[in-house]
């Protein structure tokens, strides 16, 4: 069939790629303009933003502690969700889509829901530390909200059910024949996870992850909401300087830091994985 | 007696690890939907609830299902303008003979890389110099807002063709066209069903960036424009109105209800090849 496919593609791709362009052109020039208080910025290009968020103590600790947040809870999530993954894509009866289908229905339901429900577990007198006061675990009651870890357990909600969906279909992709070779050649189950299933899911695990540690690192509602104003990352801080302080200057050249650690994370990851194809042989 | 064998053991260990995980997944959603049943005082959230009532699904303001149509309108027409933009686009990327097709696939994959506080940023900036330029000022109207959950909400739209389009048998259509049939109704009737489910599971995944979209709607949002996760997001950081439990526990409800949907119409194979 003899159709121009760039006059199909082309309108679409202007349209797209034009709103890409000029919105991030007129935040990241934003970037690079002083503050003059309620909401006006100077007339000078300057860098004196992005020299204060790495000079400035109050924006370093907040950079750290986005990427200290980020990476923990993409351990966590791994060692929750990983086997998770694997049972639900092994599982040979009708209970594997059972499960498959609760987890994208949880991915449905907004993380503002989710955290709403956190807030309710979380409270002072809420149902977590009623439990932990009668089982005597604890004497008073845990402050959970505005505290990292409670942060941490609201960013695992954002990732946890995309995770185990990108890793089920991974899983999926490893042939169950190899497994059963490996323990019929004596592997025991343990031998066997490490030495076939693990090496050939390893690419597949890493670009999950490095997509969990990216969704982290912009996360905003989770942290807005059980940091409750006192765990203040990257995303919060960039609400409040724009909604709150109206410092679109500062506000833009942070979120400018934020889409930088993105790309070049995004970056490290292709070449990561491709590497890791290439060393097993694998079709990159 | 039972016989511990190591099968036996493996299989106990792995439900085990499947009911916590569970529990951890789930647990926010059966909380909120208990609370909401609960005869709590205004502000005080509890769980389990001691009394069991429906008064809060009785006194749902008015305001919280405008909020709640507004959220579901908006996210329709995102997916209306995301399929319209998507499908073609993605067509035409696997189709076109174009050099550099790898960063125009790109270009097209970039939205989904952004932050939503990012975009949100960038958005409220874009429409400030937009105003100051054309006189029409894009932050707090549903233009504004629309604008920019199709732009997040396209690319989805593009992977979910994409890797169906990237399937598709190009005889199919030749075959069609070779027997006489016009060439929108070759499209009509032979290319859109072979990508429908396509179609389906990126217009599924453009509707829920929409509809769950906070940071981009609070930077966007005024006093008439407020979607339901912005209303609820108010509600916690100052007063809490119960009956927003309610509100909550209904869309929990409609979640799980549009999953079993779509699993009886594209089924759950469709909905993991998101093309991300």
């Amino acid at each position: 069939m003899k159709v121009a496919w760039h006059g199909v593609l082309l309108p679409p791709l202007l349209i797209s790629a034009g709103i890409l362009l000029a919105s991030q052109y007129v935040f990241i020039k934003g970037s690079f303009f002083a503050d003059l208080g309620v909401g006006r910025l100077g007339s000078e290009l300057t860098l004196e933003n992005y020299q204060r968020i790495f000079s400035d103590e109050f924006y370093v600790r907040s950079l750290w502690l986005t990427v200290k947040l980020s990476a923990i809870t993409t351990a966590l999530t791994l060692m929750l969700g990983f086997p998770a993954a694997y049972l639900i894509a092994r599982m040979r009866s009708h209970w594997g889509t059972t499960l498959l289908a609760l987890i994208i229905a949880a991915s449905f339901v907004t993380i503002v829901i989710k955290v709403l429900g956190l807030n309710i577990i979380f409270a002072t007198n809420g149902p977590l530390n009623q439990t932990l006061l009668k089982l005597g675990l604890v004497s008073e009651p845990l402050t959970i909200l505005g505290k990292a870890g409670g942060v941490t357990v609201g960013l695992m909600h954002f990732t946890l059910a995309f995770f185990v969906i990108l890793l089920y279909s991974v899983i999926l992709t490893i042939p169950r024949s190899l497994e059963e070779a490996a323990q019929s050649l004596g592997a025991s189950r343990w031998r066997m996870h490490w030495r076939v299933t693990l090496p050939l899911a390893l690419p597949g695990i890493v670009a999950s992850c490095l997509i969990v540690f990216n969704l982290c690192m912009g996360a905003f509602t989770s942290a807005a909401l059980i940091g409750a104003g006192k765990v203040l990352t990257l995303p919060v801080l960039i609400q409040r300087t724009v909604i709150l302080d109206t410092r679109y200057g500062m506000g833009a050249a942070l979120a400018g830091v934020l889409l930088l650690s993105g790309l070049f994370l995004n970056l490290f990851s292709l070449h990561a994985v491709r590497r890791l194809k290439a060393a097993r042989g694998l079709t990159a | 007696m039972i016989a511990f064998t190591e099968k036996r053991v493996n299989r106990i260990l792995a439900w085990i690890w499947m009911f916590c995980f569970l529990a951890f997944l789930l647990g926010p959603l059966v909380v909120v939907a208990g609370a909401s049943f609960g005869e709590n005082p205004r502000g005080l959230l509890l769980f389990p609830p001691a009394v069991l009532t429906t008064r809060w699904y009785a006194g749902i303001e008015a305001g919280y299902w405008a909020a709640l149509l507004a959220s579901v309108l908006l996210a329709s027409a995102s997916v209306l303008f995301s399929v319209l933009l998507g499908v073609p686009a993605a067509l035409g990327l696997v189709r076109t003979d174009l050099v550099g097709k790898p960063l125009l696939a790109a270009a097209l994959r970039a939205p989904v890389q952004i932050p939503a506080v990012v975009a949100g940023v960038a958005f409220l900036q874009f429409y400030y110099v937009l105003g100051d330029a054309l006189g029409w000022y894009g932050g707090g109207t549903w233009t504004g807002l629309l604008i920019a959950h199709v732009f997040i909400g396209t690319p989805y739209v593009v992977g979910s063709v994409t890797a169906v389009v990237q399937r598709f048998n190009v005889r199919l259509e030749e075959a069609a066209l070779s027997l006489g049939a016009s060439r929108w109704s070759t499209f009509r009737r032979v290319t859109l069903p072979v990508i429908l489910p396509g179609v389906y599971s990126g217009a599924t995944y453009a509707f829920l960036v929409s509809f769950s979209d906070l940071p981009i709607a609070l930077f966007l949002s005024s006093s008439e424009v407020r979607t339901f996760p912005v209303v609820l997001f108010q509600a916690m950081d100052y007063d809490f109105d119960p009956s927003l439990l309610a509100v909550s526990t209904i869309i929990i409800a409609l979640s799980f209800v549009a999953m079993l949907v779509l699993q009886k119409a594209i089924g759950l194979g469709s909905l993991l090849r998101t093309g991300k």
